[in-house]
C-alpha cells in the first residue's frame, strides 16, 4: 500500500535531479549516476536522451500498480477484477478531494505505461555498435520514417505504371482528407521519440500529402492511417430547436443566456408589439439606463424585427449590466428558431451568440487587486 | 416636478396662429378644440414645464399633444353642474407620462373659456428647499415663505389680470400698522399690496384665495384651481424651524390657505391637480397611484375626486409624436429619419414620453 501511496501522490513523471544512465555491461542493469539540472531538460523527455527508466523499474512499477489496484478496489468494495480505468479515477477523487483548478495537478492513479513517458532504449550493444543502420545520421527514426514511406511511394508508383501497361485505368477511389488532418510536429516527436525540426516535418507532410494525391494511393491507406487524425470539432453541429406554439396559437420559443454571474431565461413570442417584461416588471421600470435597453435592442435591430416580437425574462445574479448581456445572449438564442440558416449565421458572426467568457479577475496576494499592485515606495 | 421653475417663471407667450396643435393628433379633436384653434390667442400665457430642457425656447413655439385624458377632462368641465360642489380630478400616471402637460391643457383651455385660474405650478417647491422662514404676523404658529409667495402672486397677477379689476374685497385687512386694504377695493390691490410688502406675501396669498372663494359661488366668473404635485401639500416637509424641529405641511400659511382651496365645500369651478412623484419627499421611486403618494390624510382630504390616468403614448400618439420632432427638424441624426429609425426609438423609449424626449435630444 505504501509503495502505492506513493504512486498515488506523484504528479506526473517529474523528478528529482539525478540522471541514471545504463553504461557499458549489460543492457539494463549496470548503472552509472550523471547528474545534470533539471534546467537542462527541455519538453519532450522522450527524445532527452537514453532511458533514465530501467525496464525492470517499469516493470515494478507495473506490477505495483495491479496490486494497488486490487487493494483499491477491496477499499472501495468493488470486484478486483472488473475494476476499469474509470473506476479508479472515481475512487481516487473519492478518497482525495482536491480543490486544485488544474486537472494534472490532482492526484492521480494511472498506469505506469501513461506516467512515465516513453524513453528510447539504448541504441548500441555492448561492443558499443548500434544497432540500427542509420544511428550515425544522428535522427534516424526520421531518416527510416523518410525511407520507409518513400519506399510506399515507389511502391504506389510501380502499380501505377503496371496499371498504364495494362491499359486499365487507374482508380479513382480517394480518401476523403476534409475530416481528417495531419500529426502535429509534436505528434511526430512523440511517436518517434527523437527530437525533429520545423524542416524535417514539413517534408514528411510533404511526402505524405504526394502519397495520398496520386492515383493507386488507396494500396498504401493503411500506412497512412497511421499519421493521420480525425477532426471531431465539426461533428459538433448546435441543433436549433424548432418553434413551439402555445395555446392561443402564438409561436414562441425560449432561449437560455448567462453573463459573468447572471443566467436569464427568455421566452420570445411572436407576432408581438415589442413589449418586454422581466421579472415580471417592464422594461423601463427594470432597466432604467438607456445603454441596457440598448443591449436588449440589438439582437431586434440586427436581425430587423424591432417591434415585432414580445418577450417576457426572468433573470438572476449578477448586476444590471451583466442582467441585460445575459438577456442579450438569451434572446438571440430564442431568436434562432424564427430565423434563416444564414440569418444564424450573420449573428453568429456578429458575435450575438457567444457566451462573453470574461469573468471578475482573482485578486492576488501581495498586490491590491488583481492587477493594481500596492503603492511603490521609493524608500 | 418642476425643477427649474426658477427660470422659466412667467414665459409670456404670444400664442398666435404661429401656435398648432399637433396636426395628426387634430383628428381626435373635439369640436370645441377646433374653435380654439382659429381663435387666435392674444393674452400672454404663462407655460410651465416639468423638465429642464425647455422645447418651448428652441420651437420658438409652445406644442402640447392632444391626448385622451386632456379630452376626457374637458368634456367632465363642459358637462359640470356649477352650482353643486367643486368637483376634483386628480391625475395620475407613470413618472414621464404627461401629467403636468395635460394640466397645462386644462389651464390653457379654461383660460380661454374665461375662467379664473389660480395655477399653482409645482407644490413640492413650497415645501422644500426654503431660504426664509419667518413666523407669521397672523398666526403665531405657522410659518410664512416671502419668497415662494411673492412669486406666485407675479404669476397670477401677469396671468389674470382683468379678473383682479373685477373681484372687490369684502371685508378690510389690515396688514401692518400703517397699511391696510379697505373693504370694497379691487383685489389687484391685495395683490400689488402682497408684491411691495414682502413680508405679508403670503397672507396676500391667503385673502385672495379666501376672496375668490367666498365670491365664486355668485356665479360671475368660473374658477379652476389647478396645482401640480399635490402630493405635497400632505406629506412631509425637508424644511426645519431654527430649533431644528421639523415643520409639518400645514404649519405653512401658503399649504394651510392652499388646503382650505382643495376642499369641495365652494361652488362654480373645479380642482385640477396632478400628483408628482418627480418632485415628492421619501417617497419611493415606484409608486405613482393615489394613495401610494398622497398618504391616508392626503387621500381622505381629498376623498371623492375623479381619477385620471396617463398612460405612456400609444401607437399612434408616438407616430403624431416622432412626425413632430420631424417636422421641427429636431432630430437630425440620418437614421432617425428610417423606419428602423423610429422603431428603435419606440422600442428604447418604450413609448414613454419623457424617454423619448430624452433620447431624441442628442439626435
Amino acid at each position: 500500500m505504501a509503495a502505492a501511496m506513493r504512486r498515488l501522490l506523484r504528479a506526473g513523471g517529474r523528478r528529482g535531479a539525478a540522471l541514471v544512465v545504463a553504461a557499458g555491461g549489460t543492457r539494463s542493469q549496470t548503472l552509472r549516476l550523471i547528474y545534470t539540472t533539471t534546467a537542462a531538460w527541455k519538453k519532450n523527455v522522450a527524445a532527452s536522451g537514453p532511458e533514465k527508466y530501467t525496464e525492470a523499474f517499469i516493470k515494478k512499477q507495473i506490477e505495483e500498480f495491479n496490486l494497488g489496484k486490487r487493494h483499491l478496489a477491496n477499499m472501495m468494495g468493488e470486484d478486483p477484477e472488473t475494476f476499469t480505468q474509470e473506476d479508479i479515477d472515481r475512487a481516487i477523487a473519492y478518497l482525495f478531494p482536491s480543490g486544485l483548478f488544474d486537472k494534472r495537478a490532482r492526484p492521480m492513479m494511472k498506469h505506469p505505461t501513461e506516467i512515465f513517458p516513453e524513453q528510447r532504449k539504448i541504441q548500441w550493444g555492448e561492443d558499443g555498435r548500434p544497432f540500427h543502420f542509420l544511428f550515425y545520421t544522428g535522427k534516424q527514426s526520421y531518416y527510416s520514417l523518410m525511407h520507409d514511406t518513400y519506399e510506399k511511394l515507389l511502391n504506389v508508383q510501380k502499380h501505377q505504371d503496371q496499371m498504364a501497361a495494362q491499359d486499365l485505368p487507374p482508380q479513382k477511389e480517394k480518401k476523403n482528407l476534409v475530416g481528417s488532418r495531419w500529426l502535429t510536429k509534436t505528434e511526430l516527436e512523440e511517436m518517434l521519440l527523437e527530437k525533429l525540426s520545423d524542416d524535417d516535418y514539413s517534408r514528411f507532410i510533404q511526402l505524405l500529402q504526394k502519397l495520398v494525391t496520386s492515383p493507386c494511393g488507396n494500396i498504401e491507406e493503411n500506412y497512412i492511417k497511421k499519421f493521420s487524425r480525425e477532426i471531431s470539432a465539426q461533428l459538433q453541429k448546435v441543433v436549433i430547436e424548432p418553434l413551439k406554439h402555445d395555446d392561443r396559437g402564438v409561436a414562441f420559443s425560449t432561449g437560455e443566456g448567462e453573463r459573468k454571474t447572471s443566467r436569464a431565461t427568455v421566452i420570445v413570442y411572436d407576432n408581438g408589439t415589442g413589449k418586454i417584461t422581466v421579472n415580471g416588471i417592464d422594461v423601463l421600470h427594470y432597466f432604467p439606463v438607456l445603454q441596457d435597453r440598448e443591449q436588449l435592442l440589438f439582437p431586434f435591430q440586427f436581425l430587423d424585427r424591432v417591434g415585432k416580437h414580445d418577450m417576457v425574462c426572468t433573470v438572476s445574479g449578477g448586476g444590471r449590466s451583466s442582467q441585460a448581456g445575459a438577456i442579450r445572449l438569451a434572446s438571440a438564442k430564442a431568436l434562432r428558431s424564427f430565423v434563416t440558416e444564414k440569418e444564424v449565421e450573420f449573428m453568429r458572426q456578429a458575435g450575438l451568440l457567444t457566451v462573453d467568457p470574461r469573468v471578475k479577475e482573482r485578486k492576488k496576494p501581495g498586490q491590491e487587486g488583481a492587477r493594481r499592485k500596492f503603492t511603490w515606495k521609493k524608500r | 416636478m418642476l425643477r427649474s421653475l426658477k427660470g422659466l417663471v412667467c414665459h409670456p407667450l404670444k400664442l398666435d396662429h404661429g401656435y398648432a396643435l399637433h396636426t395628426a393628433a387634430k383628428d381626435c379633436l373635439s369640436s370645441v378644440l377646433s374653435q380654439d384653434v382659429q381663435i387666435p390667442a392674444e393674452r400672454p400665457r404663462a407655460v410651465f414645464y416639468t423638465n429642464e430642457t425647455d422645447p418651448v425656447k428652441t420651437f420658438n413655439e409652445a406644442c402640447l399633444m392632444v391626448r385622451k385624458p386632456a379630452l376626457e377632462l374637458f368634456t367632465y368641465l363642459k358637462n359640470s353642474n356649477f352650482a353643486h360642489p367643486a368637483v376634483r380630478y386628480v391625475i395620475y400616471g407613470e413618472r414621464g407620462t404627461g401629467k403636468t402637460m395635460t394640466l397645462c391643457h386644462v389651464v390653457h383651455y379654461c383660460a380661454r373659456q374665461g375662467w379664473l385660474v389660480l395655477h399653482i405650478p409645482d407644490a413640492h417647491l413650497w415645501v422644500k428647499n426654503c431660504k426664509e422662514l419667518m413666523q407669521s404676523s397672523y398666526k403665531k404658529e405657522r410659518l410664512d415663505q416671502p419668497l415662494q409667495a411673492s412669486s406666485w402672486l407675479k404669476n397670477f397677477k401677469t396671468s389674470n389680470e382683468h379678473f383682479l379689476k373685477e373681484i372687490k374685497t369684502q371685508q378690510k385687512y389690515v396688514w401692518g400698522k400703517r397699511e391696510s386694504t379697505e373693504q370694497g377695493r379691487p383685489l389687484g390691490e391685495v395683490v400689488e399690496q402682497g408684491l411691495a410688502r414682502v413680508r405679508s406675501a403670503s397672507d396676500a396669498v391667503g385673502v385672495v384665495l379666501k376672496e375668490i372663494k367666498q365670491q365664486c359661488h355668485l356665479g360671475s366668473f368660473r374658477v379652476l384651481v389647478a396645482v401640480d404635485g399635490v402630493n405635497a401639500l400632505w406629506g412631509r416637509t425637508t424644511l426645519k424651524k431654527e430649533d431644528k424641529s421639523p415643520v409639518s405641511p400645514e404649519e405653512l400659511t401658503l399649504v394651510y390657505n392652499l388646503r382650505k382651496m382643495m376642499m369641495n365645500n365652494w361652488n362654480g369651478g373645479a380642482i385640477v391637480t396632478t400628483l408628482s412623484q418627480t418632485g415628492s419627499l421619501f417617497k419611493p421611486s415606484s409608486a405613482y397611484l393615489p394613495h401610494e403618494l398622497l398618504g391616508k390624510e392626503g387621500f381622505d382630504a381629498l376623498d371623492p375626486f375623479v381619477p385620471v390616468l396617463v398612460p405612456n403614448y400609444s401607437q399612434r400618439e408616438f407616430e403624431s409624436c416622432y412626425h413632430y420632432y420631424l417636422h421641427r427638424k429636431w432630430l437630425q441624426h440620418e437614421q432617425a429619419r428610417t423606419e428602423a429609425g423610429k422603431e428603435e426609438l419606440r422600442f428604447l423609449s418604450g413609448s414613454n414620453p419623457q424617454q423619448l424626449e430624452r433620447l431624441a435630444g442628442p439626435l
